[in-house]
């Protein structure tokens, strides 16, 4: 109790040393709304896709604050201080701030049942857009065929070159079970002690463990390492480009970004309006047809080409052989490996 | 008289008044309150002190922290007080050059400077080109993604820090009292030694501990341009707090460090005199 008091003590102080804020969110009122998002192409593609279409449909204006931050999420709920009403996040999280009570139930009396698509909705949050983290290589570096599996991966002798991974703990794991010969539909629950044994063996490999988005897209564009993992839009972009870089699905991870609406926040109601709109099939197919990141929506497809439909990771021949999530296993392990990972890079 | 003193002490507490509330207010509260998010988050426990002396992997990181600091303010400290002393004992353009050049070094952003190193050290580079260039033979040495590329990296952020901080002090070492050793006899070395730089120590004092606490908190360069093995502190916190939401072990491991800090500080006041040579 002394501690919220105390939070709300330090948020009204907040409050007072950034006047301008608050004066510009009062003088909006309901009718502008802030969205959290990942900042550059993501942001343009959203802009175009999302942003632009709601305000014409609905006068409501969206700003944007970037990066993307789960903690500030926490942060805002617990001050009651609110500086955006609508993040992105990956189911997993979007789970675990569910559990924890961060995020706003669905508004039934805004949202409509008969609007979305089945599986829409998933702790408190509605599905935008899938995610594939892939193996992705350079074509120029293997005249004689890259690799098609994380088995190939894992086979430094057969494919010889620099390698790189994501340094994220679950990831990783799950790529190793595939590699150990774990169909990608049984990877969960997680054998994890398997998954460690069978990283062991990459890791004298793995020439950088990345973290930033376009700190992969560095790696490879410039040469640095010849086959990694990567986020599917990520590459494709640089495919795109001109860069003679070629995707794998198999044994891929497809994770869905979810939005999900800041407890409490003070425009709550025209964000659930915004999220509704967004994931109707042609906001999701533009935003798609911008960044190759999959719709989550099925009838979103109908206005997508069959050229940028085979490089979505929801095109069926894609998903089909693809790591099948288990997040409600994720969200509650990911802490427990994410440690063990990080000790296991750090010795 | 008495009274007279009752007042200005009176003035003083008043002038200071506006600075304590805001330090309070931004520096003394928050602490206390990570203090206490430590011990209470999720549950009022000693927990998450006990696991950071537990498991190796947080006494690794509270380690290389420091080492890794101590190395970076040494370099800095090697590399930065002939360019200073230079730069304090000419007054002529070689000053000016050196000064921009220290400058613009500084207002240049430091993820500008890493991804700069990216390119420099990367196997297109041109460390590699010329090494290939030579036909040293064997394959280039690995520099990108390395414990020596973090290393310096940091150190070339750091560096201007150390460069102002030194040269402000050696700018106001008269240069009679070196002319003043001369005339009775010191060679140049000695009056160096024995005048120039016992005066020129708070620089030192304030030029190290600017670096060295800065680079407890180093972030992004050791992820971009190192190795796991290289991980700071202050990449644990930011993964207990952005991506587990873990702000009671996460506010732990902060308060150890600001702990370990403050021992380090208390550590040299006693044996360096920090007030002594502040001034």
């Amino acid at each position: 109790m002394r501690r919220r008091t105390f939070l709300k003590g330090a948020a009204a102080a907040a409050a007072a040393a950034g006047p301008l804020i608050v004066t510009e969110r009062s003088i909006a009122q309901t009718r502008t709304i802030f969205v959290n998002t990942w900042g550059g192409s993501w942001t343009a593609a959203e802009e175009a896709a999302f942003f632009k279409p709601f305000t014409d449909a609905t006068g409501v204006r969206v700003r944007t604050v970037a990066p993307v931050s789960y903690a500030k999420l926490k942060a805002q709920v617990q001050s009651g201080s609110y500086e955006w009403d609508v993040t992105a996040v990956t189911q997993a999280d979007l789970l675990r701030a569910d559990r924890e009570g961060l995020v706003e139930p669905v508004d039934w009396s805004i949202v409509k049942k008969d609007k979305l698509f089945p599986n829409a909705v998933y702790a408190n949050g509605l599905a935008y857009c899938a995610l594939g983290t892939n193996l992705a290589y350079r074509k120029d570096k293997f005249p004689q065929g890259g690799p098609k599996t994380w088995a190939d991966f894992w086979d430094v002798k057969k494919f010889s070159g620099n390698r790189s991974m994501l340094n994220n703990a679950v990831r990783a794991a799950q790529f190793a079970l595939v590699a150990d010969g774990v169909p990608p539909d049984k990877v969960f629950p997680m054998d994890v002690d398997r998954a460690f044994k069978k990283l062991d063996q990459i890791k004298p490999h793995i020439k950088v463990w990345w973290t930033q988005g376009n700190q992969s897209q560095q790696l490879l564009r410039d040469g640095e390492v010849d086959m990694m993992v990567m986020w599917n839009a990520r590459a494709s972009e640089l495919a795109q480009q001109g860069h003679p870089v070629e995707l794998v699905w198999h044994g891929a991870t497809i994770t869905t970004t979810m939005w999900g609406i800041a407890k409490g926040a003070p425009n709550r109601k025209a964000a659930w309006e915004f999220v509704q709109f967004a994931v109707q099939p042609k906001p999701q197919a533009d935003f798609a047809n911008r960044l190759y990141y999959g719709p989550t929506n099925p009838e979103a497809f109908k206005f997508v080409s069959t050229e940028v439909a085979r490089q979505l990771p929801t095109y069926p021949e894609n998903s089909k052989v693809a790591i099948k999530p288990d997040t409600v296993w994720e969200a509650e392990h990911t802490a427990r490996i994410q440690e063990r990972f990080t000790q296991w890079l750090a010795a | 008289m008495a009274r007279g003193l009752k007042r200005e002490h009176a003035a003083a507490w008043l002038l200071l008044g506006p600075s304590s509330v805001a330090l309070t207010l931004l520096f003394v509260l928050p602490i206390g309150l990570m203090l206490v998010t430590s011990l209470t988050d999720p549950r009022v426990s000693l927990a998450h002190y006990q696991r950071i002396f537990t498991v190796p992997l947080y006494t690794h990181v509270m380690l290389n922290t420091f080492v890794t600091s101590l190395i970076v303010t040494a370099l800095c400290l090697v590399l930065g007080y002939p360019v200073a002393y230079v730069m304090a004992r000419r007054s002529d353009w070689v000053s000016t050059a050196l000064l921009t050049i220290v400058a613009m070094s500084f207002w240049t952003g430091f993820l500008v400077r890493t991804y700069a190193w990216l390119v420099i050290l990367g196997s297109k580079g041109p460390v590699v080109a010329t090494y290939q260039a030579l036909g040293l033979g064997g394959p280039a040495p690995k520099l990108l993604f390395t414990s020596f590329a973090s290393t310096l990296g940091m150190t070339h952020i750091l560096l201007p820090y150390m460069i102002l901080a030194l040269f402000a002090v050696m700018k106001k070492i008269e240069p009679e009292h070196l002319k003043a050793a001369a005339s009775l006899g010191a060679r140049p070395l000695a009056a160096f030694g024995e005048v120039f730089l016992p005066l020129s120590l708070p620089g030192v004092v304030n030029g190290s501990l600017l670096v060295f606490v800065s680079c407890l908190g180093f972030f992004v360069t050791p992820i971009l341009l190192g190795t796991p093995r290289d991980m700071m502190i202050s990449q644990l916190i930011n993964q207990q707090i952005e991506e587990l939401l873990a702000w009671g072990f996460a506010s732990a491991v902060a308060v150890v460090l600001l702990v370990a800090t403050g021992l380090i500080l208390a550590v040299y006041n006693r044996f360096a005199g920090l007030d002594r040579l502040w001034g």
